[in-house]
């Protein structure tokens, strides 16, 4: 490790100002559940560690009119726990639940999650689904991007080295949309996703108006399935639909994977995860 | 080098440190308590598990210039002049202790668990300590000395006067 300064942000502003100093020698920190490992196995070399994990700015949910807005450094037990998301997006605590252990909940962030875009990145297919907007600033300016835009490759966001991420935003789910999320892990705690599906739809005199689905873990990052979305679009709910969208995405992963390992397992696996997460988010949106 | 401020089992340090170490070296290395273990070193077992402002956190997961103003409970905190914790009292009991490497952990995600809730179920106990890995015991007698203790703590009434 080559960490030889380190500093722990009070307040956003110099927290701005202090990466536009160390710009090219510095990296962000929050929960450090990625951070720690990379920086111990030299996979990154920064000098300069800026704490963000007490940013008071950049913590905790809050509805501003009909928009949820996520703070970046807010830990995946404070999401889990938040009194301001409500049913309709049990998806999303649903995803967040399933990280890691308790230990590892308490202190990763959301958005180290999205920055460090790990293609298994469990916040990330639902926050697909909902069309997340990401607020990020440096010292002079703030922009806003889209989440699907942001994530480039697997590892790779855009992000430059001065700027935070530092709200996540989307719409609030209305009564008669629903948000599902399922996930197949190898073992209950600890299982970084092999796959999960996120199901984001709107329900309207039992048909479809609107699909958004999210998938992780069957692309080298988490990817919206605008093919199979466009399938189920108007189609009534029905057990027909809902084979319908299994068998597309199975053969989306077919084409995507073709010649990788695991390929055959994750064509039959998905259909099952999918019609879970499915059947939650259309049950969702009629209760 | 930097001096960081902390408090650790209700007793206020002042630690100069060097910037690129984590919290658990701070704790066995600089104050001593080597209670705190560690296993993996990469967040998976649990056995670095300590209580961070009410919370647990594993001690390998954190750099220790983040601890700045923390309130840290560690496995040396858990027992009084009056003698052991009661989930300490229970684990041995139970027969939950075998080697001993993982239960400092368990001990500490247990408290964080009884702390906010006195009932919890077995499966309620099992989510709790699923962040502890035992090689041991194969976690049933922990989950009855869990059990145990929420009774003990329960009658006891004042769970931090214990
Ligand atoms: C044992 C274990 C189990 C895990 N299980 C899961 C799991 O089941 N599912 C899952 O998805 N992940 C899992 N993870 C991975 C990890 O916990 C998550 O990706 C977590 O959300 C990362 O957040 P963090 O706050 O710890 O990020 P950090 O490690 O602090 O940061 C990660 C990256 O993001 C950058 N960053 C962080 N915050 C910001 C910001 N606000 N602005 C700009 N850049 C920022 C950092 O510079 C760094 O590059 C696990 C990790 C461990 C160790
Ligand atoms: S040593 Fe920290 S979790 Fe294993
Ligand atoms: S008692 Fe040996 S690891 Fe748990």
């Amino acid at each position: 490790m080559d960490v030889n300064k380190t500093y722990k942000g009070v307040a956003l502003q110099e927290v701005l100002t202090l990466l536009q100093q160390h710009e090219n020698t510095s990296k962000v920190i929050a929960g450090g559940t990625d951070l720690i490992i990379q920086l111990r196995e030299c996979k990154v070399t920064p000098q300069v560690l800026i704490d963000v994990s007490s940013l008071e700015e950049i913590k905790g949910i809050e509805i501003i009119e009909n928009r949820v807005s996520i703070g970046a450094a807010t830990t995946f037990t404070q999401l889990v726990n938040s009194p301001f998301l409500n049913n309709g997006l049990e998806g999303l605590k649903e995803a967040a639940k399933s990280v890691g252990s308790p230990q590892i909940r308490n202190i990763a962030t959301v958005g180290g999650n999205i920055c460090n875009a790990s293609p298994a990145a469990d916040i990330i297919p639902p926050l697909l689904v909902l069309d997340s907007e990401l607020y990020i600033s440096d010292i002079n300016k703030s922009r806003t991007i889209s989440l699907e835009k942001f994530l480039i490759d697997k590892g790779q966001v855009d992000l430059k080295t001065n700027e935070l991420l530092c709200h996540i935003q989307f719409n609030n789910i209305k009564n008669n949309q629903g948000l599902g999320f399922s996930k197949l892990g190898l073992r209950k705690s600890l299982a970084i996703a092999r796959i999960s599906v996120a199901v984001w739809v709107e329900v309207e005199e039992n048909t479809y108006k609107q699909v958004r689905i999210a998938t992780g873990a069957c692309s080298k990052l988490g990817v919206r399935e605008r093919e199979v979305e466009a399938l189920l679009l108007g189609k009534p709910v029905e057990e027909k639909t809902m084979q319908l969208g299994a068998e597309a995405l199975k053969t989306q992963l077919e084409k995507r994977l073709a010649g990788r390992k695991g390929m055959e397992y994750k064509r039959e696996a998905i259909q099952g995860v999918f019609k879970e997460a499915l059947t939650k988010a259309t049950y969702l949106s009629k209760t | 080098m930097k001096k960081i401020n902390l408090k650790v089992n209700g007793v206020d340090y002042s630690v100069e440190i060097e910037e690129d170490v984590r919290l658990l070296d701070v704790l066995r290395n600089q104050l001593r308590l080597t209670g705190t273990k560690e296993g993996c070193g990469e967040g998976e077992c649990g056995a670095c598990t300590i209580i961070m402002d009410g919370v647990t956190v594993n001690s390998c997961m954190v750099m220790a210039f983040q601890a700045e103003g923390k309130e840290i409970i560690t496995i040396e905190g858990m027992a009084t002049k009056s003698g052991l914790h009661p989930i300490q009292r229970a684990f041995l009991e139970e027969g939950a202790v075998q080697c001993g490497f993982c239960i400092p952990g368990m001990v500490l995600s247990a408290k964080a668990l009884l702390d906010k809730n006195l009932t919890p179920n077995r499966e309620e106990i099992r989510e709790a300590i699923s962040g502890n890995l035992c090689r041991c015991t194969g976690y049933n007698k922990i989950v009855d000395a869990i059990d145990k203790a929420s009774k003990y703590m329960g009658k006891e009434g004042d769970v931090n006067g214990i």
